[in-house]
């Protein structure tokens, strides 16, 4: 299996960001190609890396450390940036993804190493991990999607108001499919995060069945649904209304959805992303050169429910 | 030669500037050419006014000076009832060859804010027959407009000018239209007005796939032709607030002297809508929305004509080498036009020294034989014969200098010095 490192894939898209920049301040449109394909090898290499982790732990990355699961969030971004540009090769979706990638990965390193295994210790079922995880690591990509979307909403709406030309290097989305891509960004980010916090819940309560020290009382955990309220009571509003334009709609969901991630990313670094009740075993990620029998008590690394 | 134009244009004044002079109405031209034939009753004149432009073209076949600038400024003003210094700052002028070059380029639509657009011909051309129709036309605004409709197609066949997008409705959709909408085929297009602009943007719009127009005019007889061709559906003027609250797109191009909706107005028709975004493409001069409209909410997205320049000057930049290729070809034009117009003018000189040399001959000759009563019939044919060379020989030193003359500009010295040594009479 290949040796890959984090700063293979933060290197590939930190480039794929400089080619897109360029490209956006000369307005040499054939710059798209170059750093698409960057961003590309580093996806290539963000997954070896996943699959490598994954394999060494013998646990999915969502449920190893807190750093693998912001891994996860960064290559789900990363996934979704290729998906825009399948759809339109114009649209300059990158110099707005790219950047969130890289801050995921940059907090990612400095966020808790130790891997998580409630499985063998807290006899929880692996499915109700798994959901928990993948429902609030979706929710979370939503988010971001919803954050970057309603930027460019924001300066596509500038632009036209202003009446400015469309800069030859940064073609935005138009607003139409903007809006209805947040109103989808919306749409699953808020049920998939309160679902996901709802499956937090149902794992203390199971935990505790099994004799495990979970709590709903950890800081982390009440911050991070504090976060979701606010989100939810910003973005009520905009899933009752189904007409899905404005610029309001916009600046709403990229207020509600930067509190969010500024608090998620916020508490890893913080709280290096464990809880008061985590039992870590610390394991270097970056070189992944061999296989790992880790034992925790973490539930769901990173997530606001995990413990 | 006496051809002089004095004009504004989207470079040199702002709409809210062109729209003070613009001749919006056929009252207006009406009354424009009538003051007109009254002021300079020996001149021609030819008004151009589009939404990019306002030009006076004035001419005088003969060898008197056209109407000065100051003079077509005080014309313009009187008949918009303005004072001159609202506006004259604002007017170039071209005179002689200079002027003939620009209609030209105006033809040729390099003058045009969207270079290549074909609109321009039809609209030179629809200046020049309501300047036929009014009788302010003549020999020389014939021979000028005719020259420039076939120089506008010899610059459109032999270059790319006309290539790519180039309407003021295609810039407009293209650069504003497709940033606010995906897809125009599920939205509710309202033109308002009927004319040529009008059915050119509903032309381009259908091509974009637009399927439901509704279309108000205040003419109802030209609305219905333009919805029936277009597959649209006309309403009455009286229905335009309900229809306008319904509409995803508004492209207005009336010739309404003021605008027709206000901002109170549209505030009214915002109200009563479901909040959509509105894109509203105001191509009339003068404007029928209240600039102001535009900051009316978020969903309302106003453009006129102005807000298209940064683009159209980023595609001229583009197609500067096409550029290039067409103001060669209407150097020669306009080269051989000055040439062709300065030759005619030496002809009635020409013709009269022709005709009283060989008068005097016919006279010496009639004198000769009333002498010679015995000369053959084949002797005096020799001998008329004879005569015509000689005159012919010593007319044509001054003919070939006068034709020489006017192929380097203007003969009037020349022309003016033959008759006084000829004693040539008008």
């Amino acid at each position: 299996m290949l040796d890959v490192t984090v700063f293979c894939f933060f290197a590939s898209y930190l480039l794929a960001l400089v080619i897109e920049a360029s490209r956006a301040m000369s307005g040499r449109s054939w710059l798209r190609w170059p750093s698409f394909f960057a961003a590309l090898a580093g996806l290539v290499a963000h997954t070896f890396f996943l699959w490598n982790r994954g394999q060494a732990l013998d646990l999915p990355p969502l449920l190893a450390s807190h750093q693998d699961w912001m891994f996860v969030v960064a290559w789900i971004v990363c996934v979704l940036y290729v998906f825009v540009i399948a759809y339109d090769q114009r649209v300059g979706i990158g110099l707005f993804a790219l950047p969130v990638v890289l801050v995921f990965v940059f907090v990612g390193r400095f966020a808790s190493d130790v891997t998580s295994n409630g499985l063998a210790e807290g006899g929880i079922p692996r499915g109700w991990l798994l959901l928990h995880a993948i429902l609030l690591s979706l929710g979370i990509a939503a988010v971001i999607a919803g954050g970057v979307l309603s930027l460019m909403y924001l300066l596509q709406h500038n632009r036209l108001k202003h009446k400015r030309m469309i800069p030859r290097g940064l073609t935005l989305l138009n607003l139409e499919t903007l809006a209805q891509w947040n109103y989808l960004a919306i749409l699953i980010a808020v049920p998939m995060l309160g679902l996901g916090l709802l499956a937090g819940v149902v794992l203390v309560f199971l935990g505790r069945q099994q004799g495990a020290s979970l709590t709903l009382n950890d800081p982390f955990v009440i911050v991070s649904s504090l976060a979701w309220l606010v989100m939810v009571v910003f973005l009520g509003g905009t899933l009752r209304n189904r007409q899905p334009v404005g610029k309001a709609v916009a600046v709403r969901t990229l207020l509600a959805f930067t509190l969010l991630l500024t608090t998620l990313l916020g508490l890893q670094l913080i709280t290096g992303g464990g809880h008061t009740s985590a039992r870590p075993t610390p394991v270097s990620s970056a070189g992944l050169s061999g296989s790992h029998t880790s034992r925790l008590a973490c539930v769901v690394p990173g997530s606001p429910l995990s413990v | 030669m006496n051809v002089h134009v004095v004009y504004c244009n989207h470079e040199t004044a702002a709409l809210d500037v062109r729209e003070r002079i613009a001749f919006s109405s056929e009252d207006q031209f009406d009354l424009a050419y009538r003051r007109w034939r009254s002021a300079f009753p020996r001149s021609e004149l030819v008004l151009l006014s589009t939404c990019n432009r306002v030009e006076l073209y004035a001419a005088r076949p003969d060898d008197e000076e056209a109407p000065t600038r100051e003079s077509l400024i005080r014309f313009l003003a009187d008949v918009h009832n303005l004072p001159p210094d609202q506006f004259s700052s604002h007017l170039l002028e071209h005179q002689g060859p200079e002027a003939v070059r620009h209609l030209f380029e105006v033809a040729c639509s390099l003058d045009s804010m969207v270079l290549g657009e074909p609109q321009i011909v039809a609209q030179v051309k629809e200046a020049y027959e309501r300047a036929f129709r009014y009788e302010a036309c003549g020999p020389l605004t014939n021979a000028l407009f005719q020259m420039a409709f076939r120089v506008s197609g010899r610059v459109r066949t032999e270059t790319a000018l006309a290539g790519g997008r180039v309407s003021i409705a295609s810039v407009a959709v293209g650069e504003f239209g497709r940033s606010i909408f995906d897809r125009f085929d599920d939205k509710t297009v309202l033109v308002i007005g009927a004319g040529a602009m009008a059915e050119e943007t509903v032309r381009y719009l259908a091509d974009e796939g637009v399927r439901d127009f509704l279309v108000v005019n205040r003419n109802p007889q030209r609305a219905t032709e333009l919805a029936s061709e277009w597959g649209g559906h006309m309403h009455p003027y009286e229905q335009l607030d309900e229809i306008l609250a319904q509409a995803d797109v508004v492209v207005s191009a009336t010739g309404s002297d003021e605008p027709i909706v206000s901002v109170e107005r549209f505030r009214r028709i915002r109200a009563r809508s479901r909040g959509q975004s509105i894109f509203i493409l105001d191509l009339g001069t003068p404007r029928d929305f209240d600039p102001v409209i535009a900051g009316i909410d978020d969903n309302t997205f106003l453009y006129d004509i102005d807000d298209l320049k940064a683009t159209c000057d980023a595609n001229r930049v583009r197609r500067r080498k096409e550029v290039e290729k067409a103001r060669k070809i209407i150097d020669v034009e306009t080269e051989r036009f000055v040439q062709e117009l300065y030759h005619r003018a030496t002809g009635p000189i020409v013709k009269r020294l022709r005709d009283e040399w060989h008068a005097i001959r016919q006279q010496e000759v009639d004198l000769l034989f009333a002498k010679l009563s015995h000369v053959s019939e084949s002797d005096r044919q020799a001998i008329e014969k004879s005569v015509e060379r000689i005159v012919n020989k010593l007319l044509h030193p001054p003919l070939e200098a006068l034709k020489d003359e006017a192929r380097r500009g203007s003969p009037h010295g020349l022309m003016d010095a033959l008759k006084r040594l000829f004693h040539l009479t008008e």
